[in-house]
């Protein structure tokens, strides 16, 4: 019997885990996919936004807020990347700049206190590739990037390491609760039971809330966002992550620096009706790049590697929901979590935890709780010195799988084993980076797969891609037959 | 420990400039990344091999034995299992950093570098193609190397984009395997590939070719895998038509779309790039902008035949030869090649009349296809030398061999494909 199951081990199911490992209790999250981070938390901006265009006094505002501030503690506690670009919004006439002042009322509403005007010709001393069309710029220092992939997989270990049950490849099929029991039917087959039942599920927040509710009160729409990868290579074209002006749609479409280099562009907005189904359409890439050329001059457009869309799950409700059922007690809803998802997330984990579940009334904090996840810098980017000592410990440091990213063998077999480790290629590239370059796995790939084989004592017939029933190969050839 | 030259890549082109630039009295290392010598030609077991070198007809590991038995022969020092990671200009040379499991992180200087990395296949990033991202498309390269390295198949039900002579050479592979091989669409109105490839690829075995079409949609199955795919029809500004549609339930979707010299080594040094190579400019000698910087083989051009790999490395082993020798302190005196009328490009791009190399190959691809032709070659609009050329195609590299005499110092050279 578990005192909590969390349904879902995106960013937020991960943030909300890592909260539980700090109380005496049993908990465990259940996630459908084949990793953690693999929807909506796959493919997004990675932007920590710094709060200033939510519709003020909503938990968006609120929680974007304290997240972006929490992110600090997250980053020395659990060694994730921020990069601390900052962010220009970007105003083009006359039209514009009223827009902006209005823009700048919500700014400190929402109690966002660092800001700043800045003429085109101050700002394109730090953004030479500003767009020459711009004519007026608010500054947004405390705007950061970070990667979504790695603070989820940290949030995850660390919790995994403080006591939490993680179960990949677990589609919750059915719930019901009898005797305050919840019985949780997984695969259509295995049941777990639970006191308490934690919905955050993503763009199926409310298929799940289906299988226990009667009346949902709110209901997911999966918004698609597609994007362009720039190769890392044009690190330095851009410095901040520039926002054209918000509309009802959302930010718009945006250039972003990524932390290892790279530049996103996008993303549009796009309703859809498949929640399995995150797909570029031939317009929407077109959209992502005539937009894109109104926020930066000469876009090295030459310089794409992928493209890829991203789902948000958007509710017909305006605000995040969050907040206990109102049919079933101890059943949480945490649930339309779209943008500013990321950066709320830590802050979306303490609300729930303290001020709706009020956990720290029904457990202990456990005294041996370990918040801190140890994390080897990039091999690559040490002195050659520290890279020769490591090598001395393990020659498989010397040996580089990936050629674009720089990925050593000993870190795709730690990818492979870690506490949270995987054995799919995407899992690979998502912990490592190996894959994620120029060649897009055309050279590692192969020996990716070689190394979770040999790691994992399998047959190369074995390993997959991503889900469990993508398998690279359909067969042996007729010689090696 | 320092070098005279480094050649980074054992690969055809490597092997070839390797031997060469030893044989001419040099001290040469060799750096090769994977566990054995020869590079794709291993995984390149067709024929179709060595009759311009050998005037014998040779499969790719075959092709490769030859030079590496001359490899081993010269005894010139190799490293396996190590990859280059840096390449440095220094005073008198470069300073080179390398990897490998037996020496850990080692740098070695050199007097001189060949960078003979091939190249690597343009992805489905680089073309943008609607719709999921399942496995299942991937690249005829790597579908050819798991088939016929390590003995796997990527699908049963094939379909190929793009009709580049490795698409071409896969398609034949896969259909005697047993897959089930439905067409290639090429997006241009002629195929990419050498004509005797789809001749004894597609023809032989009659897999359609779908000339001026492409993909436009990929569909993923529940599993993350390729279920079908749409090709359509392009008009002349290559937009699919509307109406032309064909679905095909297909597993795989291998792509042959081009190759990309590999020069991301180069990225931190100042050498001077041509766009429509995708890869830098070079003299006659092969040399870079960068003295002492010598490249060949697919990371200097994408060549459709190995065996001119290894004549043009063989060249460049012995320019790097001579720029040892001579270590040349006089200033290059360059003048311009330029790829006139109907000429995608032309290698070299510069001729530089201060040094050694009195030979120059000229190396081009035109834009289209031309039934006959004439390359009229002139400086100060006079004609220096032409040649009649029949049957030109974009997807064949032509060259012509002249000496430094027939042009003077001062006037660009350029190289005009007539339509006669």
């Amino acid at each position: 019997m578990y005192d909590y199951i969390v349904v879902g081990a995106g960013i937020i199911g991960s943030f909300i885990a890592r909260e539980l490992s700090k109380y005496n209790l049993k908990a465990l999250v259940v996630e459908k996919e084949n990793d953690v981070a693999n929807v909506q938390t796959l493919a997004n901006s990675a932007i920590l936004h710094s709060g200033h265009n939510p519709k003020p006094n909503t938990l968006k505002s609120k929680l974007c807020l304290l997240g972006n501030k929490l992110y600090d503690e997250v980053e020395s506690e659990l060694s994730i990347p921020i990069l601390r670009t900052g962010a220009y919004v970007l105003a083009h006439n006359n039209e514009e700049e009223k827009k902006l002042d209005d823009l700048v009322v919500t700014t400190k509403q929402n109690e966002v206190t660092e800001f700043e005007f800045l003429s085109f010709d101050e700002a394109v001393k730090y953004e030479p590739n500003l767009a020459k069309t711009v004519t007026k710029v608010l500054s947004l220092p405390t705007t950061s990037v970070t990667y979504p992939w790695e603070v989820a997989f940290a949030c995850m270990e660390n919790a995994i390491l403080n006591g939490v049950e993680f179960r990949k490849n677990s589609e919750v099929t059915n719930i019901t609760k009898t005797d305050d029991i919840f019985k949780i039917t997984i695969n259509n087959t295995d049941i777990a039971e639970a006191k308490h039942l934690i919905n955050a599920a993503g763009v199926k927040a409310d298929d799940i809330a289906e299988m226990i509710e009667r009346n949902v009160e709110y209901k997911i729409t999966p918004r698609i966002g597609e994007y362009f990868v720039l190769d890392k290579r044009v690190k330095g074209f851009i410095n901040h992550v520039l926002y054209p002006l918000p509309t009802n749609l959302g930010k718009g479409v945006l250039l972003t620096p990524q932390v290892h280099g790279n530049i996103l562009i996008g993303p549009n907005s796009k309703f859809v009706d498949d929640k399995d189904r995150a797909n570029n359409t031939t317009d929407g890439l077109r959209y992502v790049k005539d937009n894109a050329v109104l926020l930066a001059d000469n876009l090295p457009f030459n310089e794409i590697i992928r493209s890829f869309a991203g789902v948000r799950s958007t509710s017909n409700q305006e605000d995040f929901i969050i907040r206990e059922s109102n049919e079933v007690s101890g059943f949480y809803h945490v649930a339309g979590i779209d943008s500013p998802g990321l950066t709320a997330a830590p802050a979306i984990a303490n609300y729930l935890l303290n001020k709706i579940m009020m956990v720290h009334e029904k457990y202990d904090t456990k005294c041996n709780f370990n918040p801190k996840r140890e994390k080897l810098q990039e091999f690559h980017t040490l002195p050659n010195d520290q890279q020769n000592e490591l090598i001395k410990q393990d020659s498989s440091y010397a040996n580089i799988i990936c050629k674009c990213e720089r990925i050593t063998e000993k870190e795709v077999i730690d990818a492979i084993n870690g506490p949270l480790g995987s054995s799919s290629i995407k899992g690979i590239k998502k912990r490592t980076r190996a894959g994620a370059g120029l060649c897009q796995g055309g050279y590692c790939e192969e020996k990716v797969y070689k190394l979770i084989a040999r790691e994992t004592k399998s047959s190369p017939l074995d390993i997959v891609y991503d889900s469990q029933k993508s398998n690279l190969f359909v067969s042996e050839s007729k010689v090696k037959k | 420990m320092k070098k005279e030259i480094i050649v980074i890549g054992g690969g055809a082109s490597g092997l070839a400039a390797a031997i060469s630039a030893k044989k001419e009295g040099r001290d040469v290392l060799l750096i090769e990344k994977e566990d054995r010598l020869g590079g794709i030609l291993n995984q390149c077991i067709h024929n179709g091999f060595g009759l311009q070198v050998f005037k014998e007809e040779y499969t790719g590991p075959e092709y490769a034995d030859r030079y590496i038995n001359e490899f081993y022969k010269n005894n010139i020092e190799y490293l396996l299992d190590a990859t280059v990671t840096d390449v440095i200009k220094i005073k008198d040379g470069f300073e080179i950093t390398f990897s490998s499991r037996k020496t850990g992180i080692k740098k070695v200087n050199t007097n001189a570098v060949i960078m003979s990395t091939g190249c690597y296949e343009r992805t489905r990033g680089s073309i943008i193609i609607p719709g999921d991202r399942p496995y299942g498309v991937i690249t005829a390269g790597s579908a050819q190397r798991y088939l016929n390295i390590d003995g796997y198949m990527v699908g049963k039900n094939v379909f190929i984009l793009g009709s580049g002579d490795i698409g071409l050479i896969m398609a034949r592979r896969m259909h005697l395997e047993g897959a089930n091989v439905l067409g290639v669409a090429e997006l241009m109105p002629y195929s990419n590939g050498l004509t005797r490839n789809i001749v004894q690829c597609l023809n032989d075995f009659d897999i359609p070719l779908f000339l001026s079409h492409t993909v436009t949609q990929v569909n993923a199955n529940k599993n993350q895998r390729l279920e079908s795919i749409i090709i359509q029809q392009v008009d002349e500004k290559y937009n699919p038509i509307e109406g032309t549609e064909k679905n095909f339930k297909v597993d795989t979707l291998l792509l042959s779309i081009g190759l990309i010299p590999d020069i991301t080594l180069l990225d931190n040094l100042n050498v001077e790039k041509d766009y429509k190579t995708k890869s830098v400019k070079i003299n006659q000698s092969y040399q870079t902008n960068v003295s002492g910087l010598f490249i060949c083989g697919n990371s200097l051009q994408v060549h459709d035949l190995v065996d001119n790999v290894s004549l043009e490395s063989e060249r460049a082993g012995v320019c790097a030869s001579q720029y040892v020798l001579s270590q040349t302190t006089k200033a290059n005196k360059n003048v311009r090649v330029v790829a006139g009328k109907n000429l995608l490009f032309v290698t070299p791009h510069y001729v530089d009349f201060s040094s050694e190399s009195s030979k120059i190959v000229f190396q081009f691809r035109s834009k289209m296809k031309i039934e006959k032709s004439m390359l009229k070659i002139s400086q100060d609009n006079k004609l220096v030398k032409n040649k009649r050329i029949n049957f030109v195609v974009p997807a064949e590299m032509e060259s012509i061999t002249l000496n430094i005499e027939n042009f003077d110092s001062s006037n660009d050279i350029v190289l005009d494909l007539e339509v006669l």
